[in-house]
């Protein structure tokens, strides 16, 4: 089962300058205590074209993390704007908040982040060149697209076990296909046939 | 009859493999196929039962939903109180869901407000055992064991009252075992497998009692489930899958020689689920129809893979309704509600039916009197000897009961909106940390977080622990289970006997504080968000340079951005750049073990630290245990300090209980010997603050030699005690005290008599030795045994009296759990609690609950709570009387057994005209039998049965207190 379970994800200070740093407050439950710390990470996508522009902004590790409510706040600079591509600097983007355990991501919460200028006059007459040092970063953080991934939680050994589990329609559809052999064989109902206390009414 | 399909009842189209109604009727529970993972989900019940609570918008539908386990739910059931809600899984693990009550409503992150969880259900227990899918489980009638069985052939019983101790696995299944049910009883288990037998366990020593194999010959393919079940009187047990002349049948067993005459015929392919009605029925009796007494008979409905249910009743050769056609799938499970007027079916495609009934159709239920009444006549023991079905016709007489049956249902009420009124403000309760508010700590968290670098260079958070998780339950209520032997029983004695009489030792409520924090470590690291890292922010200027995370997917180029987008919100990156990642998590852990191994270290130092005031007498003490058999002394000393008199006339009264023949004695003060004769024991009066040994010789081959030091402040003595009998050696440490006054005991008195007595009628011809003697705050001597054997000594009778026995079968007999106000009333503390030790045995007395005749139980708990009432007195314990006199009055009064409880009435309330030849005493150690009485009334009130002697006491108590 999940032992961490994300209750919020707080973006504060949005919307911000484009140059200035991400920060999330992230509570989350934790419900038994974890050996290892957690890792999370803040990925900025450069553009939706191709991960090549994927820029990991900070990565951090958390704990020690026992049993219960806990929170901390993420703070991680703002992307580099020579990785991304001019054409994508303005517009919609995303920006993901990853956690793994054992190096298995088991959540993945995205946020749309809208880039631009906040002066009527840039907006309508942009800079040939992306000019960040006006750009404004809104993040829509009402809006958060959550994905979770059920992993292993536990000792490292089982844990390709637990990948094979992940396919659970497997496990549990196999008796639709088996058919009783010998329970077809009963056409209807002859009473004279049947102990008793039968069910005539088939 | 009506029929209904609450089409809202669904796991999105996946599986529903099993469905359990809550015992109060007011919720039920799914279990089956979620998303990408196993999935029960609590639904409301009302929605169900009523149409206009189903259109009702601010009627939630479904109440919780939990997708804990990583694969297919195959069961979950309910235990009978409701507490608890047990599934099992394909993941081969059982989860135990407990209400936690102090979260309100919440959301579930991300879900768009759309799958809110009106009810907070928590896993507090993983039970991990099987090595495959788990395929049933059942919680036993009083809910002490927890069955569960698997695909790997095996039956496991688990410990329900200290989850996740297993109590026996029971194997002899040859095929996947698919289906449990327990004996209404809880004498015997069934266990149904593939390998075409039905086995029935016995509780008694888990062993199997039989296998029933020829109704199976015939079975063949397989079936997802086999839940059999057990009829409510107990007489029959009834099979999934049977073949009888090639057609599929329920196969009846009969309990008496496990016969196989019987069977439910009819459907057209395998039974997969049979369900008991709960209730026993009998004829409706209409008016104008002879009122011929005809038997009752019990209700069973029956599922099956041709997608058709029967509904039997065991007085009808013919079922008394069969749908067909209800699910386009095999049905999976079928769930009585407790009045036993509607069953829940769902089925393997993903739905759900409910079937109401009428009592026209079934017949009139049996009270829950009327049923116990049949277990008693049948088995000698009822599940349910006191119900409240079965006080509702009795009338009340006095207007006093009255008031107090109504003030107790206030209470009730009062107790439900408290802790609605707790769930409500749950918000502001969880938001307070430390006296600071959420908002306070969220304004100032990112200064406060503790940030580390570890060793490679990688930042680290700690983070800020905001609440607690309510789960410890199995174990807070227990945590007083620390073992209470050797030098640190004395202490805990010392702390408690001081905790009770005298405000002495500062540090004896610490005690308890460091236990209690040893189990919730979280605070102290929570709690210390240490302002050292304010500078932390300039650190993040050179945080880690940003990376490229290596691409595996090319995404097309002519997508729509916001489609681009979504892939990556839901697909997790293929390569995580795992590798320097994974050993920097190594090196945290190995660092944070350490952490954890110095706190875990320091635990219990502090305990003994703050309980025993010293820190030489924890280095002293390990010594102490050393020895095996040691004898340990406690040597209680009184300072009788009065102003201006600074311990002039302290006493020092070191007990030396082994001398058993009288033999010279030798009193050594620093190197001064005294001799006199051992039963003429002089105490030597030793001056402040000085050191001085006793030497007891009887032969050469054996003395006692006692070294004690009086520290210059503290006030505490430590005393080393060498015994030697028989050419061996012991020393122990002595813990001893020096109290300042309080209470007026008469300490010369005691030894005096004690000196006088020896030990030889405990003793004689036997090897067994003393391990460990003890005096309580009250004087009295008391002496365990090496054989689990304590004796305290009776000054009034001049006998040693026996208080404990480790191997007392009444003790492990006796069962008044019932009778217990709260599970932490067991823990009631005090010397006897300590002598007697406190472990829980209510494991144990689960273990052996059903295998005694309830008869035989009775008297057993009688005795064991009459032998502590008894032994509480000798030891003059007050609290503890209190305690086990109020639990005896309340078996009573549970039990109905009347002439005792009058007995115990007429004692407390002694005569109430006053005659001068009355020997009666108006108090028993120290407290005032009439407020005991009045103290007891309420329990007597509980049961209307004793209204009448409720009403003669009070009136009685009236008549003295208007005196």
């Amino acid at each position: 089962m999940a032992k961490v379970s994300v209750l919020n994800v707080a973006v504060l200070e949005n919307p911000s300058p484009f140059h200035s740093p991400f920060r999330f407050e992230i509570s989350f439950e934790c419900s038994e205590a974890l050996a290892d710390d957690l890792e999370w990470k803040i990925i900025y996508v450069g553009s939706a074209e191709s991960e090549e522009y994927d820029q990991v902004l900070d990565s951090v590790l958390v704990g020690p993390v026992p049993a219960g409510r806990h929170m901390f706040v993420f703070q991680a600079d703002a992307p580099n704007p020579g990785l991304i591509p001019e054409t994508d600097a303005v517009g919609v983007t995303v920006v993901l908040i990853t956690c793994t355990y054992h190096g298995q991501e088991f959540i993945r919460v995205g946020y749309y982040v809208n880039n631009e200028y906040p002066s009527l006059e840039l907006r309508e007459n942009p800079p040939p060149k992306p000019d960040f040092s006006q750009l404004q970063r809104n993040i829509l953080a009402s809006n958060p697209r959550v994905t979770r991934f059920h992993i292993n939680w536990d000792s490292q050994e089982d844990r390709l076990e637990a990948i094979e589990n992940q396919d659970p329609v497997l496990g549990c559809d196999l008796s639709l296909s088996y058919t009783p052999v010998k329970g077809l064989a009963l056409p209807g109902c002859v009473p004279s046939l049947l102990p008793e206390n039968s069910m005539d009414c088939i | 009859m009506k029929l209904l399909k609450p089409t809202w009842v669904n796991h999105n189209g996946k599986p529903i493999f099993s469905v359990d109604i809550h015992p109060d009727g007011t919720k039920f529970a799914t279990g089956g196929q979620g998303q990408d993972s196993g999935k029960v989900v609590i639904w409301n019940m009302s929605p169900v039962l009523q149409e206009d609570d189903e259109k009702d918008e601010n009627i939630p539908k479904m109440l919780c939903q939990m997708d804990n386990h990583l694969a297919c739910v195959n069961c979950v059931r309910w235990s009978n109180s409701g507490m608890y809600l047990a599934s099992g899984g394909d993941d081969k693990l059982i989860m135990v869901w407990k209400r936690a009550t102090y979260i309100g409503p919440s959301t579930v992150f991300g879900s768009s407000g759309k799958l809110a969880n009106v009810e907070q259900w928590r896993c507090v227990s993983i039970l991990r055992s099987h090595s495959g899918d788990v395929m049933d489980v059942a919680w036993s009638p009083h809910d002490a064991w927890l069955a569960s069985c698997s695909v790997d052939n095996t039956v496991v019983i688990w410990n329900a009252v200290k989850f996740p101790e297993i109590l026996a696995t029971l194997r002899g299944h040859s095929g996947l075992v698919k289906g449990l049910t327990w004996d209404p009883v809880g004498k015997y288990i069934a266990s149904q497998a593939d390998d075409r037998s039905l086995k029935v366990w016995r509780t008694l020593d888990w062993q199997l009692e039989t296998s029933i194999t020829k109704p199976f010959d015939e079975c063949g393919g397989t079936t997802h489930v086999l839940r059999l079940s057990w009829s409510p009187d107990g007489h029959y047990l009834v099979s999934a899958h049977a073949m009888n002349n090639s057609g599929p049948t329920a196969q009846i067993i009969e309990r008496e020689g496990w016969k196989t005459n019987m069977d439910f015929v009819g459907h057209r392919k395998a039974v997969t689920v049979v369900k008991f009605n709960p209730k026993i029925f009998k004829k409706k009796q209409k008016n104008g129809s002879s009122a011929k007494p005809s038997c009752p008979y019990c209700c069973c409905a029956v599922g099956s893979k041709d997608r058709s249910l029967s509904v039997w009743l065991t007085c009808l050769k013919r079922p008394l309704v069969v749908i067909h056609e209800l699910f386009d799938k095999s049905i999976m499970d079928i769930s009585w509600t407790l009045n036993g007027l509607g069953i829940l079916v769902c089925s393997m495609d993903g739905s759900v039916a409910f079937l109401d009934f009428s009592q026209d159709e079934l017949g009139d239920p049996l009270s829950e009197e009327e049923k116990s009444r049949i277990h008693q006549s049948t088995y000698g023991k009822s599940l349910a000897i006191m119900t409240e079905a079965q006080l509702s016709t009795a009338v009340i007489e006095n207007p006093e009961m009255l008031k107090y049956q109504r003030r107790q249902q206030q209470q009730q009420l009062d107790q439900k909106s408290a802790t609605a009124r707790e769930t409500a403000s749950a918000s502001s309760v969880t938001g307070v940390v430390n006296g600071e508010s959420l908002e306070d700590i969220r304004k100032n968290l990112l200064k406060k977080q503790v940030e580390t670098r570890t060793a490679d260079g990688r930042r680290r958070i700690t983070p800020l622990c905001i609440a607690q998780l309510d789960t410890g339950d199995f174990s807070t209520a227990f945590f007083n289970s620390i073992p209470l032997t050797g030098s640190l029983a004395g202490t805990m004695l010392s702390s408690h006997s001081s905790q009770q009489l005298l405000p002495l030792d500062s540090n004896t409520p610490n005690s308890f504080g460091a236990s209690k924090s040893c189990t919730e470590p979280v605070v102290a690291t929570g709690a210390r968000p240490a302002g050292e890292s304010v500078t932390k922010d300039s650190m993040n200027a050179t945080s880690t340079p940003a990376a490229l995370s290596p691409s595996v997917l090319t995404t097309p180029s002519k997508i729509e951005p916001m489609k681009a987008f979504d892939s990556r919100f839901t697909e997790r990156s293929k390569a995580t750049p795992g590798a320097p990642s994974l050993t920097s998590v190594t090196s945290t852990a190995v660092e944070r073990l350490k952490d954890q191994n110095l706190v875990k270290e320091l635990r219990p130092r502090d305990l003994l630290e703050s309980s025993s005031d010293s820190d030489e007498k924890v280095t002293l003490a390990k010594p102490s245990s050393l020895s095996k058999r040691k004898l340990e002394l406690e040597v209680e000393t009184v300072e009788k300090k009065k102003k201006g008199r600074p311990r002039k006339d302290s006493r020092l009264l070191p007990m030396s209980l082994s001398v058993q023949s009288p033999a010279a004695l030798t009193a050594e003060k620093e190197a001064m010997c005294l001799s006199a004769p051992a039963l003429a024991l002089k105490l030597p009066i030793p001056g402040p603050q000085r050191a001085f040994t006793l030497q007891v010789s009887s032969d050469p081959s054996m003395y006692i030699e006692v070294e004690n030091e009086v520290t210059a402040v503290g006030g505490v003595k430590l005393s080393r005690l060498k015994c030697n009998r028989e050419g061996k050696e012991w020393e122990t440490v002595l813990t001893s005290r020096i109290l300042t006054a309080a209470g007026s005991w008469d300490v010369h008195r005691q030894v005096v008599v004690v000196k006088e007595e020896s030990l030889h009628s405990i003793l004689a011809g036997s090897d067994m030795t003393v391990s460990q003697i003890l005096l309580t705050q009250h004087g009295i001597p008391v002496m365990n045994l090496s054989d689990g054997k304590a004796y305290c000594f009776n000054p009034s009778l001049s006998t040693w009296n026996l208080v404990s026995d480790k191997q007392d079968s009444l003790a492990q007999c006796a069962d008044f759990r019932s009778s217990l106000p709260s599970q932490d009333a067991m823990l009631c503390s005090g010397p006897l609690a300590i002598i007697q030790g406190r472990t829980s045995n209510s494991g144990r007395q689960a273990a052996r609950l059903f295998s005694v005749p309830h008869v035989v139980q009775q008297e057993t708990t009688l005795a064991y709570l009459e032998n502590q009432v008894a032994a509480a007195l000798t030891l003059q314990s007050s609290h503890e009387y209190r305690h086990w006199l109020l639990l005896y009055a309340r078996y009573l009064v549970n039990e109905g057994f009347e002439y005792r409880l009058r007995e115990i009435c007429k004692d407390l309330l002694g005569p109430v005209h006053c005659s001068t030849g009355s020997q009666w005493e108006s108090t028993v150690v120290g407290l005032r039998k009439r407020e005991l009485l009045k103290e007891l009334l309420p329990v007597i009130g509980q049961n209307l049965r004793f209204q009448r002697l409720f009403t003669e006491c009070q009136e009685q108590l009236d008549i003295l207190r208007d005196k």
